[in-house]
Order: C-alpha cells, then structure tokens, then sequence
C-alpha cells in the first residue's frame, strides 16, 4: 500500500498487522537522545517555536549520519517511553525494530496509531532519501532529530489497533 | 611501502571490507534459508538482507547504519616477527578505515561522568571511535593473522555473561543457552540472530571466547552443539524481523575452552545481528 505524508487518521483506522507500505513525502528521525527531549517540549507547549508539526506524522527510530540511515531497537528505555505522548501529540506512524509491551500496544491503540518495523537493510534503505535536514536538537550530532523527504520507503505493520506481531 | 604504513592501510581496508561485504558461507546460508521458509513476509526480509548486501558491496557503502565498535583479534604465529610500533598502526589503521568506510560518527566526549551520560556531546570524528581491547592468541608459523570485527549495538543489549550450574551434565548447558538465546532473539528486532557463545571459567575468559567463536565460525560447518542450540530457538517461530517463520536464528558459533573443576561454567552469550559476525582478516607476514 502506498502512503503519503502527512496522515490521516481515517487511512491508519484501515491499516492491519503485516499490512505492507511504501511511505513517500515527509518524515522525522529521532531516538534515544532527541524523542525525550521532544516529549518534553511537547508537555512544555514550545514544540510550535521549533516550527514542528507532528499532526500526522510518521517518526523513524533512527540516526542520520554519513553511514545513512536504518532502525534503532525502538525497546530501548528512551524511545518506548516516549511513544505514547508522542501518538497523543499527532503520530500516526512510528518506524523502529523489536517488540513493545502491552501498555504502549494500548497507547498506540488509544491514539489512533501504529508501529512499523523494517528490516536494517541500510543500503537499500538510505536510497530511498530525496533530501535531509535537521529540525532540532543539532548538538546531538547523528542523533539529531531530522526532517527526511524519502519516496518509497518500506516499513510492514508490527502493532495496529490493539493487536501485535510479537 | 614501509611496514608501518602496509599495516595501517591493510587494517583500514580489512574493516571496510568487513563492514560491507557478506563472506561466501554467509550468503550460502540466506539462499539456503530463503529457500527452506514458507513464511512469505520472513522470505522479503532475507530477501532484502541478501540484495543489501550485493548493493553494499557494488557501492562500498555499510552493511547497516550502525557500522560497530571495532574489536581486534589478533593471532600471532609462534615463529612471526612481531615489528615495534605494530598495535599503534593497527589503532591508526581502525581509524582511516572508520574515516573510508565512513563509520557512524558515535564516539561520545568528556570525563568520566560526561562519557556515561552522554551530556558532553558527539565527535564529529568517525575515526575517534576507539577499537576495543586486543584479543590475542598464539597460532603455529611464521604469520600473523588480523581479524577486524565490527560489533553493532543492538545484539550488546541481549547478550549477557552468567554462571551455569551445569549439574555434570551438557544438556543442562545446551538447555541453557537455548533458552538465553530464545529470550535474546524476542526482543532483538533485527532478526535472523546470530548467536556467539563463549563457555569459560572466569566472565573475561568466556566473553573472549565468545569473541573467538564470531572470528572463526563458519556457517557452513556447524558442531553438533551449535546445530542443537540454533534448531531450539527456531522452534519459537519467532522469524525474521519477528515476523514469523522458520528462520529465527541463521547459524550458532560456539567455543568451549578449557574447564576448571567445579560445578559451575560461566557462559557468555552475544545474541548477534542479522550481518553478524561483520568481519574480515588479513594476515601478515614481516621478515
């Protein structure tokens, strides 16, 4: 299935478990360093000062860097945790590896929103960037969050609607 | 070319080659696996797995993003000649290669304090990132043998080092590891695992040997242990990716090394990605 960004809820409510996508247009980057950090100017109310709209939006559990991109254990403390305030804050799509527990499949559900994994075939993954930038959080070097425009990124549904691959 | 600058430049081009190429028994395995999984979504991740690494070898561009802390393993003939300054150019060859590859600039600044809590920042630097400690073994002849290992982070957060009580029977050690390794391979995330094992009497002596294992294990020439190890965790079904499927763990490397009497064996487990073991060696011969 194809998938533009930004996204609408009514097109995650159709999605399923092992449903296949090729995401295309605007995604963010963050992990261990940068999605606590967002979390916490999201409870601040400053996320808007950084002009970051996450209304829709798909994170990539990821670093940037010149060795390119591919996902990160999204079960990693720092990133799981931040997954339920984010799903509240506006994403729909959340792009990692591993399992999640059974609160954040209930806060995924909650919110409207799914996890997606793919396999770390960086090579393959790191063609599908059209451009890069950062967006916040530059001191964080290759863990800076980044805005990538990708075409055809693959990603298959882990966790959709209160149901798990794991 | 003095020795020095061969060493430096072998070293370099030895850890790009490991972080971007599969060996011939490591594809053999993914066509074989590929051929035996019904599970179509567990076939597109091996799939994928087998056409990154054709693309990243045409390209010289990594394997994954996360290129690994590089860790040296080092065998040294009995009758070789080993050249002052000779680690010092294997340090500043791990560091050109870094640079070449490019590796992952995560090398983490500051103190003690600020190295722990990350608070210092990043070097931009890919060739700041320090290799490991050396392992060391002695080999007959007259050469010595380089292994560059690159070590990505994930499998570092379910691996673990731990006693057995092994009950005077190997069973109990093979039910053990099984279940270390059916426990790692759920939460990995970037399955099919590679499992390493290292079976010692101190944790130091079996983490090294777990190193061994990864330096010197072939796909294609699986112990009786290693093939009872990786047909247990593949019962779980858990699949490439966690998708499902018959192909949970690829292969099991496995180095038993010498026991002490007690009822204890310590086991060390490196719960290993799917382009594990990232490795290649060159070997050297200085008159």
């Amino acid at each position: 299935m194809l998938i533009n960004t930004p996204i609408e809820d009514a097109i995650i409510g159709k999605l399923k478990v092992y449903d296949k996508l090729e995401i295309t247009g605007a995604i963010f980057t963050g992990r261990d360093a940068a999605l606590p950090r967002l979390v916490k100017l999201i409870e601040s109310g400053k996320l808007a000062e950084l002009g970051i709209n996450l209304q829709g939006s798909v994170i990539f559990h990821t670093a940037v860097s010149p060795a390119g991109i591919g996902p990160t254990s999204s079960n990693k403390l720092d990133i799981e945790s931040s997954i339920p305030a984010l799903s509240k804050a506006g994403v729909k799509i959340h792009v990692g590896k591993g399992s999640l527990s059974p609160s954040t499949v209930e806060a995924l559900r909650v919110n409207n929103s799914v996890f997606a994994v793919n396999p770390p075939v960086t090579a393959l993954l790191t063609s599908t960037i059209r451009s890069r930038k950062v967006v916040a959080f530059p001191e964080e070097g290759m863990e800076a969050m980044h805005l990538l425009q990708v075409e055809n990124f693959p990603v298959i549904v882990a966790i959709a609607h209160g149901e798990s691959i794991f | 070319m003095n020795y020095m600058e061969e060493v430096v430049s072998r070293t370099a081009e030895t850890l790009v080659k490991a972080s971007t190429t599969f060996r011939p028994d490591q594809l053999e395995a993914y066509r074989e696996a590929v051929k035996k999984e019904k599970n179509p979504n567990s076939v597109w991740v091996l799939e994928s797995i087998l056409e990154n690494a054709s693309v990243a070898e045409k390209t010289r561009f990594p394997l994954c993003d996360d290129t690994g802390i590089p860790h040296i393993f080092l065998e040294i003939g009995d009758e070789a000649f080993l050249p002052p300054g000779f680690l010092c150019a294997v340090e500043e060859g791990v560091a050109r290669g870094l640079r070449e590859l490019p590796g992952r600039p995560m090398a983490v600044k500051g103190n003690d304090a600020e190295r722990i809590s990350q608070s210092a920042g990043l070097y931009e630097d890919s060739g700041a990132l320090a290799m490991a400690p050396v392992q060391v073994r002695r080999i007959p002849g007259s050469e010595i043998r380089l292994t560059v290992l690159m070590y990505g982070g994930g499998p570092e957060i379910r691996g673990k080092t731990l006693r057995v009580f092994h009950k005077h029977s190997v069973d109990v050690v093979i039910e053990e590891m099984i279940g270390w390794g059916r426990e790692g391979a759920k939460l990995l995330g970037c399955q099919p695992c590679i499992l390493a094992f290292g079976i010692g009497r101190s944790n130091v002596e079996a983490a090294s040997l777990a190193l061994e294992a990864m330096a010197r294990g072939d796909f294609s020439r699986q112990s009786e242990i290693e093939k009872r190890v990786t047909d247990g965790v593949n019962e779980t079904g858990i699949g490439a990716l966690g998708l499902g499927g018959a192909t949970t763990v690829l292969g099991t490397f496995v180095k038993v090394g010498p026991q002490r009497a007690s009822g204890v064996r310590v086991v060390s487990l490196r719960t290993g990605c799917c382009f594990d073991p990232r490795r290649a060696t060159t070997t050297f011969k200085f008159e």
